[in-house]
């Protein structure tokens, strides 16, 4: 046989190119004339290929579930940004909190009665472990916090006696203290009160609650400072002056002479000195742990804040619109948080899986 | 290949919806051809050509003209679907030709050309797999080099060596055996 040329050997190969059968052929022209319906799968599947069944059985487009799965996310970024923003609401840990508005009277706390003398005695408990106050975390019962409260009322000129009075009542109840009070009869804007009152920590959310119920609440603002550090280090001071007052004493039972006696002594009444001043500033820390200062004012007329009680207007509406922006952007950020690294992994699972793909399919032709 | 056989991406449905006929007519049978040199199981090379289809028609408003031919972008579909199909079933891809279309030679030809082409057919299987697919691609399907370039991702020059190389050893491998 003589050597081939190239298109014999071309026309060879293509004369045993493979035909479809007529049937296929016929059946699949069918099926292009109809839109290539869907269709279920012809071969017979082998073992292998049933478990990757059985691992693939997601649906067969796994990117239309991309909007469910940011639906979601969504929510969840709004859940967890009203999550914060209620915890930031009722939770004033370390900051200063204010209310917003012209506050709705709480819910009506009834007085109970006082106990005689309560309202005048100062109880010298120690610092957060035996006063909790009632709405602070666990974490923050070994810490001593001071917890101060401005609250505002408005009241009709001839309510404000009534409301004076509830105040009192109010304060007793909850065993407080009124260390200074005032009241003014007239004409609206001239009528009012003002108190200056002290309220047991573990007590000022419902006192809070109580003076809330009394009338038109047209502010209301509370504040916390941690005090831990300065307590901690008094307590020490108290300690260590303790520790020298024990030593001085025993030096003294030891002097032999008249001058080494005089000279212990002096040091000894200074060292007590110290002891007494260590022990008011820690008595005075233990109470403002233990005490919360409130400043409640009742006033009449108009309100003094524009923004509080009066008509809604463009500063208002600017105002929320404000507000309205700064929540859309921390929830568009939690949900940037949130989404970035999901769609970072994706990306990453999706590349590998690709470079996968391509690795077996050349090995297939290997 | 005239970019019209499969409409871009811009155009309306019912345009892309007849270059997709156009382009299914003048590709039936060479797509078949290809995947079942690629399979060697006629049942198997009929549901990947199938599938082939029915994956490009669904793309088919996705096709960008810029990136390639039509029918070169359809048979890389067609040859993912193939290969992907055989790693399924753990099996190395095969590039011969089937048994039934030499008998059905012996009958129509005469016994010389029927000698020769069997001897072609057996020469198939002393190329590599990846040899043995370009010949499929060039000779079974009709493709240009340059869509034989886009199937494959390589360069056309590439395309144009390799494909002579496996021509010429298969002409040795033929020559060989006679």
């Amino acid at each position: 046989m003589e050597p081939r040329r190239d298109d014999q050997l071309a026309a060879d190969l293509r004369a045993l190119r493979p035909t479809p059968r007529p049937e296929f052929a016929a059946e699949l022209d069918e099926r292009a004339a109809a839109g290539f319906p869907r269709r279920r799968r012809l071969l017979p599947k082998s073992p292998p290929d049933l478990f990757a069944a059985m691992r693939n059985k997601g649906p067969a487009h796994p990117w239309r579930l991309l909007p469910a799965a940011g639906l979601a996310v969504l929510v969840l970024g709004i859940a967890v940004s009203a999550g914060l923003m209620t915890r930031d609401d009722s939770s004033p840990r370390g900051g200063v909190l204010s209310s917003t508005g012209p506050l709705q009277p709480a819910e009506q706390v009834a007085p109970a009665p006082a106990p005689e003398g309560a309202a005048e005695a100062i109880p010298n408990s120690s610092v957060g472990s035996e006063a909790p106050f009632d709405d602070f975390s666990g974490e923050t019962q070994d810490r001593a916090v001071e917890r101060s409260a401005e609250i505002v009322l408005g009241a009709n000129p001839e309510d404000v006696a009534d409301d004076a009075a509830k105040v009192f009542a109010a304060v007793h109840a909850h065993r407080g203290i009124v260390l200074r009070s005032s009241t003014e009869e007239g004409a609206p804007g001239e009528a009012g009160a003002s108190f200056e009152l002290l309220i047991p920590s573990d007590k000022l959310g419902d006192a809070l609650a109580a003076f809330s119920a009394i009338d038109e609440v047209r502010s209301r603002h509370e504040a916390t400072a941690d005090i831990t550090a300065p307590t901690v280090t008094t307590e020490e001071l108290l300690q260590e002056s303790k520790a020298r007052i024990d030593s001085l004493l025993s030096q003294l039972g030891e002097a032999t002479t008249e001058s080494e006696r005089e000279a212990v002594e002096a040091e000894l009444r200074q060292e007590r000195q110290d002891r007494s001043r260590l022990r008011t500033d820690l008595q005075n820390l233990e109470r403002r742990a233990d005490f919360s200062r409130v400043s409640l004012r009742i006033e009449t007329g108009a309100s003094e804040d524009s923004s509080v009680g009066g008509p809604w207007g463009i500063d208002d509406a600017l105002h929320d619109a404000g507000q309205v922006l700064t929540v859309a952007a921390a929830v568009a950020l939690i949900v940037l948080a949130i989404l970035g690294p999901i769609a970072l992994i994706a990306l990453l699972a999706w590349l590998t899986h690709r470079a996968w793909v391509r690795r077996e399919r050349r090995r297939v032709l290997s | 290949m005239s970019e019209t056989l499969v409409a871009s991406a811009k155009d309306t449905p019912q345009e892309a919806d007849l270059a997709f006929d156009r382009l299914y007519r003048s590709s039936r049978d060479d797509l078949y051809a290809y995947v079942a040199s690629l399979m060697r199981d006629p049942t198997a090379a009929e549901e990947v050509t199938a599938a082939a289809f029915e994956r490009a028609y669904r793309k088919r408003n996705r096709f960008d003209p810029r990136r390639g031919e039509p029918r070169a972008w359809l048979f890389g579909i067609a040859r993912n679907a193939a290969l992907d199909e055989l790693r399924r079933r753990g099996r190395q891809a095969e590039l011969t030709a089937e048994p039934a279309d030499l008998e059905a030679l012996d009958a129509a030809e005469g016994a010389e050309q029927s000698e020769r082409r069997l001897a072609v057919s057996a020469a198939l299987a002393h190329l590599t797999a990846a040899e043995r697919e370009l010949i499929a691609l060039k000779f079974f399907a009709g493709l240009a080099n340059a869509e034989i370039a886009q199937v494959l991702g390589i360069g056309e020059s590439n395309t144009g060596t390799k494909l002579h190389r496996a021509m010429t050893k298969l002409r040795e491998a033929c020559d060989g055996a006679a």
